[in-house]
């Protein structure tokens, strides 16, 4: 290794990128950008382990996770935001989740009682158990799961993925006690426990408070779908109504549908614009034949003939509320009567918390905790999720579930509880000028099936991807805070090389006179690392700095071993290559010892590591793109640049020029693989001859 | 700036011939803007020079890469004394002043130049360099809208253009501008057409003696400073 390059080796791990939006936005904090890029080059294996890292129930969120994450994604400010929840179920399936097998071994004696089986309750027990604990969890239905058992329909939550997860807790020796309902915490302390994670959910639906809602034929949604869910088939008649807005009164209203109802409505106060429920949620009970009548709510309800008269008054929206949202003013004199059979209330939950608990209570029924520690007023009790929080999402709950268990380790350990270091987020907003050169690409979506076949039954609606299209929209991810940075500020001549060659217009030169490449611009293409005359300029990801020298060298032990001649080194595109597959079929009667060294992009590729290839060994190289599907106009005239380069070179030294080639694969027009077998003869030849001439040379 | 170009890889082999272990001495400055002498430059011609050596089954040379932030200044070149010492030869990346203070500063090291050094100018695109100055030592920019006549003039005269001008291009080059052209159209705009009109004497040139050297301090008088 020359020995001016010893400061880059030194710094090669040094990993200084930024936090993303989406990684932000989560709620668990994952490594979204890393593993959407695994899954872009096809190594769908490795995403499922970045995913498993950061979740631990991820076949559960691949589902039904709310996807702050897409919210907060930056490629929604250029078209449409990453399907990354999409992508997290096509790395679940694909990458084999099933198989995976937890382990864990018991280091600690303190037993840690977990109340209730929430997500926030298996993200404990799981995380407990992970580090050493033995866990206890106690669940009053007759199965593990909470909402994810008793709330969410099962269209959006096959209970086979969620039997998984529970098998695997019990893999792990969590020990289960269903149908057990806790009424006291001191039992659990006389029971030898030593810490108690209290997660019992919000269960109990909210009244709304006019008259005639005790009726029969008037449920609330919570109680619907725990009937739904756990197995009972309540009658529902044919028309039904759902009051609310929120994900519960959609699913309220779409089980409805599914258990046989001929006229769903929904009835809301305020307009679609505040809906709380998820867009596409709303988006599919439409698509299912649901009807959302606006700005309407009942004030009253009677029952005459087994049927519900429910008169309902109409409303228009006034001055903000401290939600912020605008609040709905009732029109006087706009009362008119509806008929339904069945009314649900959906206008939210609160939780149920027993006062033989001694918990302090607060706003909304919720048990007040230490924001940081998760304690609540008893030494020992902890508590989480929707029963602390108030409805929140599934991955909230883990997150607090995970937080629970660092919170009673370090409690059960005497240890400080610090917050943990979390890397300099990445400013949200692109500028207007850099999403203008981003090449446009549509969101890719998953196949679902038809409304019609949706509303026969609970099979859940949303298919995975193929292989193709989930590679596809994953290398839509514009990889952000991965940027590239001046690593070596004395090293930078200030010859302006990155601001005139990056395609985005990201480097400038600030008032001083240095140059800067701005983090949340810089899309991560790697061109100006490799145009830095100084090479000064490295990407933040190690992974992305691909030491192609420790490449080489693994490239070449191994084609030693084989000892197939001659040597072709191909730099290629890491998208195109694993990713689509389409260079698998080149191994197919190749007359040469073919070894790829994978690349960011192939406009990364510097001339050094083309001659480098030659200097060890190599017969020929060349240098594939993955054509059509690159993010950049201009990949192919860089590869030019250093091809040429290289080409002059060897032809000063007495080499063919034509040993070194560029192509493209998934390009129509030109079949890679044809120009690959070309290409391979064409070296055989030239080595043949070189062969043949040092014989009789001796 | 200083503008160079690599010297063909031919030459360079020819030139480090005799000499078994040789430093390749990059260059920060200069010849890392203008694409000649920095560190990638260094690191690429070393990846050739080793490469070539294989091809030819010899192993005569033992290469190593260094790149200093300038190679124009003596202090600089004291960074890399232990490198010197431990080889035969220095193929210099630096411009020919560079070249030439590695030389005095390693009086027993052969310094060789690895790049042609070509002329003072500026980028005019990605990749395209273009002469601006010859440091003729008697700048006339003033009088020309900021556009040099002595450069840019192929004939380099002072009271143009000549009668070979065609369409704002130059007779012996049909490629590039005519300077006096040029410079009429910028006077023309600046209001100053009046400068076209006037008639500049040749200058004389043996009036500048080689080498030039500037002296810009004042050789202190120690009796009158300590007075």
């Amino acid at each position: 290794m020359p020995a001016s390059n010893f400061s880059v080796s030194r710094k090669a791990s040094f990993d200084d990128s930024l936090m993303p939006p989406c990684q932000i936005a989560c709620p668990l904090h994952m490594e979204i950008g890393e593993y959407v890029d695994l899954i872009a080059q096809g190594r769908v294996m490795e995403a499922l382990q970045v995913i498993r890292s950061g979740n631990p129930f991820p076949a559960i969120c691949a589902y039904v996770c709310t996807h702050p994450c897409e919210d907060a994604c930056r490629r929604g400010q250029v078209d449409h935001p990453i399907a990354i929840r999409a992508l997290k179920r096509f790395a679940i399936e694909f990458g084999g989740d099933r198989m995976i097998q937890e382990e864990a071994r018991t280091t600690y004696s303190e037993k840690v009682a977990v109340v209730g089986s929430g997500p926030a309750g298996l993200a404990a027990a799981y995380y407990l158990r992970k580090l050493g604990y033995p866990v206890t969890i106690f669940e009053a239905h007759s199965a593990l799961g909470g909402m994810l058992r008793v709330g969410i329909p099962q269209y959006r939550l096959p209970r086979e993925v969620l039997d998984i997860e529970v098998q695997r807790l019990t893999q792990m020796g969590v020990e289960i006690r269903t149908n057990t309902r806790v009424v006291s915490l001191d039992l659990l302390f006389e029971l030898g426990y030593k810490a108690v994670f209290i997660t019992v959910g919000a269960h109990q639906g909210l009244r709304l408070g006019i008259e005639g809602e005790e009726s029969p034929g008037v449920v609330d949604g919570a109680t619907f779908l725990r009937e739904v869910n756990l197995g009972f088939q309540p009658s529902v008649g044919t028309s039904v109504a759902a009051v609310g807005g929120g994900n519960v009164a959609i699913d309220a209203a779409r089980t409805a549908l599914r258990l046989g109802a001929k006229e769903v409505k929904i009835l809301y106060r305020r307009t679609r614009a505040e809906m709380p429920a998820d867009p596409a949620e709303i988006e599919q009970a439409l698509e299912e034949g649901v009807e959302i009548c606006f700005l309407v709510a009942p004030i009253k309800i009677t029952r005459e003939n087994k049927r519900l008269r429910v008169t309902c008054i109409r409303f228009e929206l006034g001055e903000p509320d401290a939600s912020g949202r605008p609040r709905p003013v009732p029109i006087q004199g706009s009362e008119f009567d509806m008929e339904f059979d069945t009314l649900i209330t959906a206008i939210g939950q609160a939780p149920r918390i027993p006062e033989d608990f001694h918990l302090r209570i607060g706003k909304g029924s919720t048990i007040q905790v230490d924001p940081v520690t998760l304690l609540t007023n008893r030494p020992g009790v902890f508590a989480g999720g929707d029963a602390v929080t108030g409805p929140a999402t599934v991955t909230q709950a883990l997150a607090a579930g995970r937080q629970a268990a660092q919170r009673i380790d370090e409690y059960l350990r005497h240890k400080y509880p610090l917050p943990q270091k979390e890397k300099p987020p990445i400013a949200k907003e692109l500028l207007p000028k850099t999403i203008e050169v981003i090449r446009k690409a549509h969101r890719l979506e998953p196949e679902r099936l038809a409304p019609q076949e949706r509303v026969q039954g609970f099979r859940p609606i949303e298919l995975i991807y193929d292989w193709q299209s989930a590679v596809d929209e994953a290398r839509r991810c514009l990889r952000c805070g991965m940027g590239a940075e001046i690593l070596f500020q004395d090293r930078c001549a200030t010859c302006l090389n990155c601001l005139r060659v990056c395609p985005y217009h990201v480097p400038y030169l600030d008032e001083n006179g240095t140059i800067q490449i701005p983090a949340d611009q810089c899309q991560a293409c790697g061109i100006c690392v490799a145009e830095c005359p100084a090479q000064a300029i490295v990407l933040r990801k190690p992974r992305d700095r691909r030491y192609i020298d420790e490449e080489l060298h693994h490239v070449f032990s191994t084609a030693k071993q084989s000892g197939f001649r001659p040597l072709i080194v191909g730099f290629a595109c890491q998208y195109g290559l694993f990713g689509t597959g389409t260079l698998s079929g080149l191994w197919k009667e190749a007359q040469a010892s073919i070894s790829i060294v994978p690349v960011l992009c192939v406009a990364t590729v510097e001339p050094e590591h083309i001659l480098r290839a030659f200097e060890m060994g190599a017969e020929g190289v060349f240098v594939a793109g993955c054509g059509e599907q690159c993010a950049r106009e201009d990949t192919r005239f860089w590869v030019k640049q250093r091809v040429e380069k290289v080409r002059k070179a060897l032809g000063q030294m007495g080499l063919e020029p034509e040993r070194v080639q560029a192509f493209n694969v998934r390009v129509k027009e030109e079949d890679p693989v044809q120009r690959l077998h070309q290409f391979t003869e064409q070296i055989s030849q030239l080595y043949l001859a070189a062969v043949l001439a040092q014989e009789v040379k001796t | 700036m200083i503008v160079a170009e690599q010297k063909p890889l031919e030459e360079i082999q020819r030139m480090i011939a005799p000499y078994e272990k040789v430093l390749i001495l990059g260059c920060g400055t200069c010849m890392t803007v203008c694409g000649a002498g920095g560190e990638r430059e260094v690191s690429f011609l070393h990846s050739a020079l080793r490469l070539a050596q294989a091809r030819t089954g010899s192993n005569t040379h033992q290469f190593s890469e260094y790149t200093v932030k300038r190679q124009c200044d003596p202090e600089f070149m004291a960074l890399i004394a232990d490198r010197a010492r431990e080889v035969d030869a220095i193929l210099s990346l630096g411009c020919g002043i560079g070249v030439q203070v590695a030389a005095e500063h390693f009086p027993d090291t052969p310094v060789l130049p690895g790049v042609n050094t070509s002329f003072m100018g500026t980028i005019t695109e990605l990749g395209v360099w273009d002469e601006r100055c010859a440091a003729c030592g008697d700048c006339r920019l003033a009088e020309t809208a900021g556009i040099c006549p002595i450069t840019r003039c192929t004939k380099g005269i002072l009271n143009g253009p000549c009668a070979g001008t065609k369409n704002g291009k130059c007779e012996a080059n049909k490629d590039i501008d005519c300077a006096w052209i040029l410079i009429y159209e910028r006077l023309e705009r600046l209001g100053q057409l009046e400068k076209m009109r006037r008639y500049y004497p040749p200058r004389n040139f043996r009036t500048i003696p080689r080498p030039r050297r500037l002296v810009n301090l004042v050789k202190a008088d120690m009796e009158e400073g300590n007075g």
